[in-house]
């Protein structure tokens, strides 16, 4: 049943036509600024001016001349030149990017797996009649939509290797490079497995109970039904959570942010937080524009896998 | 519910299984509440107290903290401006959503099929915010709009309307077409049918996406620190600001990770059945 009236060109427009607004006109703006160096200079010139008295009129010396006074002007100036793709060719010598692509990497290669093993094997267990199921499930919307700066800083206190809870362990949760990194893994998946658990726990109990019925008069012991079961079943759902998780923990920024502020160094600095910092802290904009680009076309990439999936639920 | 996998003992087996989650649980809660104990306890008591700092047992606890931090204007005003940016951004994203989700769910496009109408909203859902945050901070300040509600409400309203598309776009496939057609045949036209009739009945669901968007909106951090600095700071930015300008005060960010915690927390469980399908954007039903 769909109806062809026009008026859907106009149910349609006003959400079309905000999207392209806010979004695609500031990604072509990014793309233009990725071209050009952009600088933002105060000049300081000095120049002498008449005094006025109250009335408006000048004042003049003893010797008939006007009195002047020497003025400070300070202009901003942004200069934009036209550089090709300097920006570009810039990313692959800069040691910082280098050590974003690495941190962002590990943390996307180590994090998301932990999180869907994690979840999966809580939704096995939860996908029985158990009486902490319902206790689980509340608490496990908590860091979903804890905000995630609160709780960085939350974090923060707690890796706090001077007094705080875990500070008996010795272990350097903050101020050891790679401590740092293994903090931030473990806080994304403090908050992510529970979303990881709530979508394979939905998806388990959407399977017909007559499956395992059948499985079990087959007589497939517990682990087959988990191999031959419930895994083939779920690997749609995997591949969307691992795709929809693939795409959030590109943009990690939050947590690194409040928690470690990418520190020790740069060992916990991931890419989006470099290009904030040079674009609104340094204010390099068209290098950040750049940076921007080259990591919009890495979650192109997912997002073009992603997609292939997704027409599919959305046929 | 019954036993979901009928080949497992009950028994032992069970009981083993509600403690592992159980402990889980308790793992999972204990951040939030270690900020809630903090928020608890004086000055004197932020390193020195024992074990799980459980309040009365490991020290005395206070309410000076909260009566402090909420008198504050920066943490009113704070407040105020999340509130009221959280609640303009979700309604202006249902009511440009809301009638994008019905012409996808009931006409039929051909140029542009009505997936890949989907599919194009939800891909803005899944672009790194931080592509977009520099030409939307310059667009601002030569608008001379840098710093205001107004700009984040723009922004905010944009990231969230893919989940209003979609949730929405689900909630009128499943209403029953012949109501709509009903009122067709009575002359009502497609507007009417939609006002009148889809409308009232997607209420709900629009209710839970609106509650889902104001806990984004209100979680969001980018945008809110790179267009707000000193009149329109949100809830996130103000706790970012504690640490730059007093050092660590952990009892003092123990009440501020509360205060922003505890509405997105309490709306998440209100709207908790809509929560599976908002979060994979509409392709796992909860």
């Amino acid at each position: 049943m769909r109806w062809t009236g026009n008026i859907r060109f106009l149910l349609l427009a006003p959400a079309v036509i905000w999207v392209l607004a806010f979004t695609v006109f500031p990604l072509g703006y990014s793309l233009y600024l990725a071209f050009y160096k952009i600088e933002q200079k105060v000049e300081v010139k000095r120049e002498k001016q008449p005094m006025l008295d109250a009335a408006g009129k000048p004042m003049l010396d003893d010797s008939g001349q006007p009195r002047t006074k020497n003025v400070v002007i300070k202009d901003q100036v942004n200069s934009a030149t036209f550089i090709g793709l300097d920006n570009f060719k810039r990313l692959f010598g800069d040691p910082q990017v280098k050590e974003a692509i690495r941190v962002t990497l590990l943390f996307v290669l180590i994090a998301v797996p932990l999180e869907l093993v994690f979840g999966f094997l809580l939704a096995v267990l939860c996908n029985q009649h158990i009486f902490g199921r319902p206790v689980l499930r509340a608490v496990m919307i908590l860091p979903i939509f804890a905000t995630p700066l609160a709780v960085g800083y939350t974090f923060f206190t707690i890796f706090y290797e001077v007094g705080g809870p875990l500070a008996w362990t010795g272990i350097p949760f903050l101020s050891n490079p790679n401590g740092a990194l293994a903090s931030v893994i473990l806080v994304d998946i403090w908050q992510w497995t529970p979303f990881c658990f709530l979508v394979f726990l939905a998806a388990l109990q959407g399977v017909p109970e007559e499956l395992y019925e059948a499985a079990r008069v087959d007589g497939a012991s517990p682990w087959d039904m988990l191999k031959e079961v419930m895994l083939p079943l779920l690997i749609p759902t995997i591949v969307l959570v691992l795709l929809l998780r693939m795409a959030e923990a590109l943009k990690l920024f939050d947590i690194p942010f409040a928690m470690t502020g990418g520190g020790p160094g740069v060992a916990t600095q991931p890419f989006s937080l470099l290009a904030f910092r040079t674009g609104l802290r340094f204010f390099d904009l068209g290098y950040a524009s750049a940076m921007a680009y080259a990591l919009l076309i890495v979650v192109m990439v997912v997002i073009t896998l992603f997609f292939r999936r997704l027409r599919v639920s959305y046929g | 519910m019954a036993d979901r996998i009928p080949g497992s003992k009950r028994g032992w087996g069970e009981v083993i299984a509600s403690l592992i989650a159980i402990t889980v649980a308790l793992i999972f809660a204990f951040p939030i509440y270690w900020a809630f104990s903090q928020s608890l306890r004086n000055p004197i008591d932020t390193y020195t107290v024992a074990g799980l700092g459980v309040p009365w047992i490991n020290f005395t606890p206070t309410l000076n903290n909260w009566i402090d931090q909420l008198g504050t204007p920066e943490t009113v005003q704070a407040l105020y401006n999340s509130t009221v940016i959280a609640i303009s951004a979700a309604l202006l994203a249902l009511a440009l959503g809301t009638p994008a989700a019905y012409a996808i769910a009931r006409f039929r496009f051909e140029r542009w099929k009505n997936r890949d109408i989907t599919v194009w909203f939800l891909s803005q859902r899944v672009l790194p915010p931080v592509a977009t945050v520099i030409p939307f901070y310059l667009t601002m300040r030569y608008l001379g709009l840098l710093d205001t509600k107004f700009a984040l409400v723009l922004i905010n309203a944009t990231f969230v309307l893919p989940y209003v598309v979609v949730i929405l776009r689900q909630t009128f496939l499943d209403l029953p077409v012949e109501l709509e057609e009903a009122a067709l045949i009575d002359g009502a036209g497609h507007w009417g049918a939609f006002w009148r009739i889809a409308l009232p009945l997607a209420a709900p669901s629009m209710a839970a996406a609106g509650l889902i968007i104001f806990a984004f909106t209100w979680n969001e951090f980018l945008f809110a620190v790179s267009i707000g600095s000193n009149t329109a700071i949100t809830v996130p930015v103000h706790i970012a600001g504690a640490i730059d300008t007093r050092g660590v005060q952990f009892w003092f960010m123990g009440v501020r990770a509360m205060t922003a915690i505890i509405p997105p927390v309490i709306i998440a469980l209100i709207a908790q059945r809509y929560i599976v399908r908002g979060l994979t954007l509409g392709a796992v039903r909860g």
